[in-house]
């Protein structure tokens, strides 16, 4: 009996060991098989690994490219993550992922610590403000000012009837519901969209908070934080009260999960929903001053029909990369990307509710494209 | 034969390399921690424990300013009392919960079930020790916390006349109770299954003695298994503590990432050290000075000094109970 | 019964029943717990289940987890490679050769990084593997975090079931002429197998169950390993678990339980394996 045991418990070991040898090998086979597919396919050169992580607004648009972008370059593997937009300048800068996605453009600190980073608009975007607020009917656009939020934001307004929002918003009935301001734990593009515009409307707020991909947030009992637009929306739509910062990228999601969607006051003074018209509106006011390194921002434009915050999608590249054949595929995915033919037909732009690349701007961005080198 | 004697040799040597292995990392993680911590102690100090901002100061500034010889970005203050008290507040209940119903559950194991119940049920209990985390964090955001929000909260609630820290708002269902239940599970089969064995131990002889003089059966476990198993107990509910105190994934997708304030009731929501660590490691990344991944290093020295704290305390009292049961024995 | 005839015994008496009632309760509870852990995966991860799941990559939504799967049994293969003999060489050691107080000090340690918090590990993983070393994302750096975490599991088991083994065994192989180390071998090593390879099955699990060392050392692939140890991120079961179930797709909710089942599955079957090899070890 004694050793009939023994025998099994060695029988079990060695299945054991060698089973895992073979699903270790079997990893790496599988790689090798994957490598050899693609080759046999394209007969010149082995495939590119690249990696894009970073901003959440960003990652639909690139969800949809993945599948195209196969057919366009099948020795292209494209790994995407929707991890925010800290994550994407930070990798990119570390040289741990290929291209960073990011709403926000580097600072200038950071930049003169990693020179060889490029900031590569790909498309205009926008960001919404959605609210959760029971009893107030879906289609209603509330009013807001960036005054307004910001104070939200401070906690110096803490119910959705406060004499500041109801004046902004004299037929609708609002409740006597406790605000629950949700911010991106995330360091985020969109944070730093959102608190950039903050900065611009509210001396209090550009006193303390700032802006940046990841502030400080003023003490609210109650607040929240989430991971990612997609948590955002996740969060604000089970919480009633709720009011959050979202790019446009989501918007379809948020209004499908029964978010309201605000109209903001640019600095014209008018409520401006995100459109094409309204962004297209802002842009053409903003892009005029885009620099030669294009980080700009593009925030509270001025113009009557200019909605106040848009911004540029920018691939973060580091224009010296691994090998050459990794810099090629770089340089050709990023040409596909911005190009009216490619990544910027009408087919993604529309889906996500971005613009493409102003024909203006296209020239910096495929210049900055032409730096990358193995 | 000398090349027998010489193997032996060889073989003890390496061994003892490999069985020093575990010092030499935790040495090395021990130094990596501290020299990284250092610009964060220096620029902070002891301020660290007692703030309750965190910020990372404003990163788009152009310059940094210095305090104490290190550079920082303008703003920038690490205060990590909301992540000690968010991580200790779990923690707390986790133990207030997780203990009664681990002890009680292991005493329902030894000597109320019937034994090929048992033989289902003991095993079932080692699996929740090895379920994964990010399950356990998948659980709460998708049966606990909803739980919380409609039912177990709002009953709660009523009893906030009473005691302050039970009154509303419940909010979302993330937050400190869900956090802290979900601790509670994730604690309860290490103590569980470790006071099953040691209740094991306990020769039967003396808990029929302890009946034979009119001891009722849980009078009997109360007062003669429980003392001998006492101390064993202990040190299993410290190692579970730590477990608490640690835990990251569980915990950070449950807790509604509370920034910059200390939990106002049972379900405010909160962050922990742990949680932080992960969840800011990536913006804090981007600082151009590099003070924020400093201050984090901060935080993971800490917990690691508070690992060791718990683990001795756990050994203590481990190997007192110990030499309790060869005393008796 | 004994003491049951005065009033004060029947109060005891249901004082006792009563506790019994409650801790039959509290076993109750945590098995629904249980069970309500298994369920919630269950209902909305076994539709998931099929062949497709285990031939195709993820497309970040969609898909299925071949990547995740093949990156799980890599990580998993790469850190009980390095976990695995410098473990069991220690538990040896200790259980053998130590001197008594250096015995004692090396457990304490070996617990003390049992119990350090897995982002700890994964914090010093980053800087030190990713950055300082050079090696990126990679299956290197995520394994060898991994079996920085597993390795004090494998070292006690060993030390363990080693000790098991009745010292009678090893002093009667030295006086039949054995030397030590073959004494060790063979009388002594054979019998503490089956523990050794529960302790290295347990710490598996550990290991097949960890997000928190990975996120910031193995990063994240859509693609199956590659060859390569170093540069190359690679994918794993439990982020798919912990950011898909954050997207608002549900082809994506589902992948996300999907890969909880899976993880629940392969511990299920780890442990019992592990409790298939322990009993023999005591009987």
């Amino acid at each position: 009996m004694k050793k009939n045991w023994k025998h099994k418990a060695y029988a079990i070991a060695s299945a054991l060991t060698v089973g895992a040898m073979m699903m270790g090998g079997v990893g790496q086979a599988f790689a090798k098989t994957n490598v050899v597919k693609h080759s046999v396919k394209h007969a010149s050169g082995p495939v590119v690994h690249l990696q894009e992580t970073g901003s959440t607004l960003l990652w639909p648009l690139f969800q949809l490219w993945v599948p195209v972008y196969k057919h366009v370059n099948s020795k292209v593997d494209l790994t995407t993550a929707g991890t925010g937009s800290g994550v994407g300048i930070s990798q990119a800068s570390d040289g741990t992922v290929q291209i960073g996605a990011s709403d926000a453009y580097m600072s200038n600190r950071l930049l003169s610590q990693h020179p060889g980073m490029l900031n590569i608009p790909m498309a205009i975007s926008a960001q919404q403000i959605m609210y959760n607020i029971p009893g107030v009917k879906k289609g209603v656009h509330l009013h807001l000012t960036g005054n307004v939020i910001a104070q939200i934001y401070l906690g110096k307004i803490r119910y959705w009837n406060a004499p500041q929002i109801q004046s902004l918003n004299k037929g609708v009935k609002l409740p006597h519901w406790m605000i629950v301001p949700i911010h991106r734990t995330d360091g985020s593009g969109d944070t730093f969209l959102f608190t950039q515009f903050m900065t611009d409307t509210n001396a209090a707020w550009s006193n303390s908070v700032q802006y940046g991909t990841s502030v400080s947030w003023p003490a609210i009992k109650g607040a929240l934080g989430a991971n990612g637009n997609n948590g955002v929306v996740a969060l604000a739509s089970k919480t009633p009260g709720s009011i959050a910062y979202v790019g446009i990228s989501w918007l379809n999601n948020g209004l499908s999960e029964g978010l309201g969607e605000a109209a903001l006051q640019n600095r014209a003074g008018r409520y401006l929903l995100p459109n094409p018209g309204t962004i297209a509106a802002a842009a053409n006011m903003m892009i005029g001053k885009t620099p030669a390194d294009e980080r700009t921002s593009l925030i509270y434009a001025p113009g009557a029909n200019s909605y106040p915050i848009i911004n540029y999608e920018y691939a973060i590249i580091n224009e010296k990369q691994a090998n050459p054949a990794t810099a090629t595929a770089v340089k050709n995915l990023l040409l596909w990307a911005i190009s009216p033919q490619g990544g910027n037909k009408a087919v993604f732009m529309d889906k996500v509710h971005f613009l493409p690349l102003p024909a203006s701007i296209a020239p910096l961005s495929r210049k900055q494209i032409a730096k990358i080198h193995g | 034969m000398k090349r027998e004697r010489f193997l032996s040799l060889i073989f003890r040597v390496t061994t003892g390399v490999m069985a020093s292995s575990p010092f030499l990392i935790l040495l090395f993680i021990l130094i990596v921690l501290v020299r990284d911590a250092i610009p964060a102690i220096r620029y902070q100090g002891s301020s660290f424990f007692t703030g309750v901002t965190w910020n990372m100061g404003n990163m788009y500034a152009n310059n940094p300013i210095v305090h104490n010889g290190v550079q920082a970005a303008p703003g920038a203050s690490f205060g990590i009392l909301p992540f000690i008290m968010g991580t200790l507040g779990s923690s707390l209940i986790a133990l207030l919960i997780g203990v009664p119903f681990a002890l009680m559950t292991a005493f329902a194991l030894v000597y109320k079930v019937p034994k090929p119940i048992q033989r289902v049920l003991s095993p079932m209990v080692e699996l929740l020790a090895g379920i994964p985390s990010v399950v356990y964090g998948l659980w709460g955001v998708e049966s606990l916390s909803p739980f919380i929000e409609f039912k177990l909260g709002p009953l709660l609630t009523r009893l906030g006349h009473a005691v302050p820290f039970l009154a509303g708002p419940v909010g979302t269902g993330f937050g400190l109770l869900t956090s802290g239940l979900v601790l509670a599970v994730m604690i309860i089969p290490i103590i569980t299954a470790t006071t099953r064995d040691l209740l094991m131990q306990v020769p039967t002889l003396s808990l029929e003695g302890a009946h034979a003089l009119g001891l009722t059966s849980f009078e009997s476990v109360r007062f003669v298994a429980y003392p001998w198993v006492k101390r064993g107990i202990f040190g299993a509910i410290v190692l579970g503590l730590g477990r608490a105190l640690g835990e990251t994934m569980a915990v950070l997708m449950v807790s509604g990432d509370a920034a910059n304030y200390l939990p106002y009731n049972l379900y405010s929501p909160i962050s922990t050290m742990a949680s932080t660590i992960a969840a800011l490691l990536d913006s804090a990344l981007t600082d151009f000075t590099g003070m924020s991944v400093h201050a984090l290093a901060f935080i993971a020295l800490t917990l690691l000094v508070i690992t060791v704290i718990t683990n001795l305390i756990a050994r203590l009292l481990v190997s007192m109970g110990r030499q309790n049961v060869h005393v008796e024995m | 019964m004994h003491g049951s005839t005065t009033m004060r015994g029947y109060s005891r008496k249901i004082a006792s029943n009563m506790t019994w009632m409650l801790s039959l309760g509290a076993l109750l509870l945590v098995v629904i717990v249980v069970l309500d852990i298994l369920i919630t995966v269950v209902r909305q991860g076994a539709g998931g289940i099929s062949l497709s799941l285990f031939t195709t990559q993820t497309t970040g939504i969609a898909g299925g987890l071949q990547n995740a799967i093949l990156g799980t049994l890599d990580l998993i293969f790469f850190s009980t490679l390095f976990a695995g003999p410098v473990g069991i060489m220690g538990g040896i050691y200790l259980a053998v050769f130590a001197p008594d107080r250096i015995a004692r000090t090396l457990r304490f340690v070996a617990e003390v990084l049992a119990g350090i918090p897995s982002i700890v590990i994964g914090y010093f993983g980053y800087t030190m593997m990713v950055q300082a070393f050079g090696w990126g994302f990679s299956v290197l750096a995520g394994s060898i975090s991994l079996s920085i975490l597993t390795l004090p599991y494998i070292v006690r088991t060993t030390e363990a079931s080693i000790r098991q083994v009745p010292k009678s065994y090893y002093e009667g192989a030295l006086a039949l002429g054995l030397t030590p180390f073959s004494a060790l071998r063979t009388v002594v090593m054979r019998p503490a197998t089956p523990g050794i390879v529960t302790g290295l099955l347990l710490a598996i699990s550990i290991g097949l169950g960890e997000t928190a060392p990975l996120i910031y050392t193995a990063g994240w692939s859509n693609f199956n390993p590659t060859l390569h140890l170093t540069k190359n991120p690679i994918g794993y079961l439990t982020y798919v678990v912990w950011t898909y179930l954050n997207e608002p797709y549900s082809s994506a909710h589902r992948l996300a339980y999907t890969a909880a089942l899976l993880l629940i599955i392969l511990v299920v079957i780890l442990h019992l394996l592990a409790r298939f090899l322990q009993p023999r070890v005591k009987g």
